[in-house]
This record gives C-alpha cells, structure tokens and sequence, in this order.
C-alpha cells in the first residue's frame, strides 16, 4: 500500500518536471535587458480560504522572498495555525507556529520585459506546537457497557518538528511589482517530539500527518507585493 | 498563458491524488480492549471444568450477557471505573427467573487508556487489584486465582475460578 503511495507522488512529480522543461524550451531570441532585484513579501492567501470552508481551521501565514543572483532567490516564511480535528474517533484542537527558509530556483526563461517565474525550490521547516484531546472513543468491538466515549482533556504542550519541503511552482507579476502565485508542496519529516500516549497528527505549517509514513504536501496561494531595489542586467 | 492553464491542471491533478488516505480506516487485524478472561476450574482436582447453563449478567444492567454451558469466558470491564461487578448464576433456567445459584463477583482494578492510531483511537488496558465473592449462605464459587494482573491481551486465562 506504502509503495503505490510513493509511487502515485513520483507519477504526479515527473509529470511536473516534464511540464516544467517544457516551459523552460519556450525560448526565444536572447536579447540584454535589465530586470528588477527587490524584497517580495506577501501573505498565503489558501489559508485565508481555508478558514472560510474548514470552520474548525484559522491561520495566518506571511511569505516573502530576496533575489540574490539571476535565478536564486532566498525565500522564507512565517505562520501560525490552529485546527480542531474532529471525528467519530477523536476530537482534538493542535495550535502552534511555524517558520520556514530555503531556496527558490527559476527555471523559467523571461520574454523581455516580463518578470515571471517558474521555479522548483528547498525549505527547511520547524514548527512548534500544542494538542489538546477534547474526548475519544474507546476502540471495543464489545459494547455490554456501551460507555466507549471519553470525555477526558488531556494536554500535549511543548512540541516541536522539523521537515524538509520540496516546492514547485510559479510567480505571476499582474501588474507592476504585485505578484500572484501558486505553488505545490512535498514535504518529509526529518524530526518530531511524540506525546506520549499520543501522536502528532496534525502539525501546523505541515499539514496533516499520516501514520504509516512520514510524507505530507500542501499547495500555497500567494499575494506578493515586490519593493524593488535595483535594476540589473539580465540575459 | 499556457503555463498558468497547465500549472492549474496540475494542483487539480494533485488534490486529486490527495484525496484518498488509507491512514483512516481502522484494520480489523488490530486488537481492541482486552476482556477479563475467566476460566471454570475444579476445586479438586485443578482440572478446567465447565458450569451447566451459566448465566452471567453485569450489575445493574438490564442485559444478560451470557447464558450457555461453558468452561471459559471473557467478560468486558468497564473503561473508566475501578469497579465492575457481575453476578454469575449456574444452573440458570430461563424459564424461572430466580432458579440457579447466583454469586456476585467484585472486580477491583486500575486502568489506562493506550493510544493505537488516528483510525482506531484508543483502547483500555487494566491491571487487576483484587477479586471479591459477595459471601452468601451457599456460594458456588469456592476459591478464585489471579493469574495474570495485566489485562493487555486474550491470549491466556487472566483469572482461574474453582467451584
């Protein structure tokens, strides 16, 4: 079950690349122009969406990025999450905050004039965190007692995990210096402090948690005002 | 801009994908809440006998929990009390309400609520104080022995009965 999983991720991940060499052949004549080095910094705006189709969900998550040469770009975020997970099985609320650095490298060849991007890059995540169980369900098939439901607040305070992320995604400027875009993440957890008696099933700024193995995504929608610093030129 | 249409294509292709979690279905192969085990014992020779028609019904609930010929049985105890009493009355006759011997049987004990998974939750492991019999003028049970104090498994007899 585990390897058709990996499987379908490496699928949806060369079907990426492919498109995104794709792009990167979209050439055309190499002509000198300048284009601009700046400060992006902006607000994921996907958790602003989930907060209005997840009642049980709030966040806040800032996201920027600093040109450091022609392609590299040094992109880092901040965040907090809460989120009440609720089922049959468990009830349980996690908050906590999250930072994440890394790189972000564009692939994408520009027409003159245009600053868009098309990039693949590498976070390092880490992430603080607290649950708290509202009540669970006793697992017994024998319900002579019929009281499986316990209404107990336990508390998990003082996690911590940190995660590698691998992103893929694009920078659209709409109009001058404001940029629109989206991006897909795949992350994998490098480290995590486990409760006891207790897992971390949902952890804020990666998302929800599988059990049987230690991969996560997430996809980002991103708003992004650019303060431009200097014009350089580019080929 | 074809590269946004075929970006949009792909983070549908990928939510897609995203949709199915098997992390959420709790395997039958799991083991639940463990029940007490009990098993009949003769008081003479030590050896595993079974009780005619024995009924067994939990104290102060209305539903019996089993009425057979046996030699052994587990009961369920109760998740978040140290107590749980049953009565067990051999020779029971459906048809008579009060026919049979009946014995009440005190289980004193602590328990602990282990976590297994997001899909099954939790299940309750105990650990066995002490077992008293309700002293009436003809107890059928005699003697009892606690085999096994912690409650994690059905593998074994938790509790040896002698009548």
């Amino acid at each position: 079950m585990k390897k058709i999983y990996m499987l379908k991720y490496f699928i949806s991940f060369l079907a990426l690349t492919f498109c995104l060499s794709n792009f990167s052949q979209e050439k055309t004549k190499d002509s000198l122009y300048k284009s601009t080095y700046g400060l992006k910094l902006g607000i994921d705006l996907s958790k602003q969406i989930r907060m209005l189709t997840e009642p049980d969900y709030n966040g806040l998550v800032l996201i920027g990025d600093y040109r450091f040469s022609e392609k590299i770009y040094i992109a880092f975020e901040i965040g907090s999450e809460k989120k009440l997970v609720e089922n049959e099985i468990l009830n349980f609320n996690t908050k906590g905050s999250f930072f994440k650095t890394g790189i972000n490298y564009n692939i994408f060849k520009n027409i003159q004039d245009l600053e868009n991007e098309i990039y693949v890059g590498l976070r390092f995540g880490s992430s603080q965190f607290d649950h708290q169980i509202n009540s669970f369900t006793i697992y017994n098939t024998d319900q002579y007692w019929s009281q499986n439901n316990i209404e107990n607040p336990i508390s998990h305070n003082n996690l911590s995990a940190n995660w590698l992320e691998f992103v893929v995604g694009f920078n659209a400027q709409i109009v001058k210096n404001l940029y629109m875009g989206l991006n897909l993440k795949v992350n994998r957890l490098l480290s995590q402090d486990k409760p006891d008696n207790f897992n971390n099933l949902y952890i804020p700024g990666f998302n929800k948690v599988l059990e049987n193995n230690n991969v996560g995504v997430g996809f980002s929608y991103i708003i992004q005002y650019q303060i431009p610093f200097f014009r350089k030129n580019t080929n | 801009m074809t590269p946004l249409k075929n970006t949009f294509l792909l983070i549908f292709l990928f939510q897609f994908l995203l949709s199915c979690e098997p992390d959420d279905i709790c395997l039958s192969s799991i083991e639940d809440t463990p029940r007490l085990i009990l098993g009949f014992y003769d008081i003479n020779t030590g050896e595993i006998k079974e009780i005619n028609n024995l009924k067994i019904q939990g104290l102060s609930n209305e539903e019996i929990y089993v009425y057979q010929t046996l030699d052994s049985i587990g009961i369920p105890l109760k998740n978040s009390e140290n107590l749980t009493v049953y009565t067990l009355t051999k020779d029971f006759n459906e048809n008579t309400p009060s026919s049979g011997n009946e014995d009440k049987i005190y289980f004193n004990y602590n328990y602990n609520w282990n976590y297994i998974s997001r899909a099954c939750g939790f299940i309750t492991t105990y650990d066995i104080q002490d077992i008293i019999i309700e002293n009436d003028s003809e107890n059928w049970i005699l003697n009892t022995e606690i085999i096994d104090t912690n409650i994690i498994d059905e593998k074994n007899i938790h509790v040896k009965i002698f009548h």
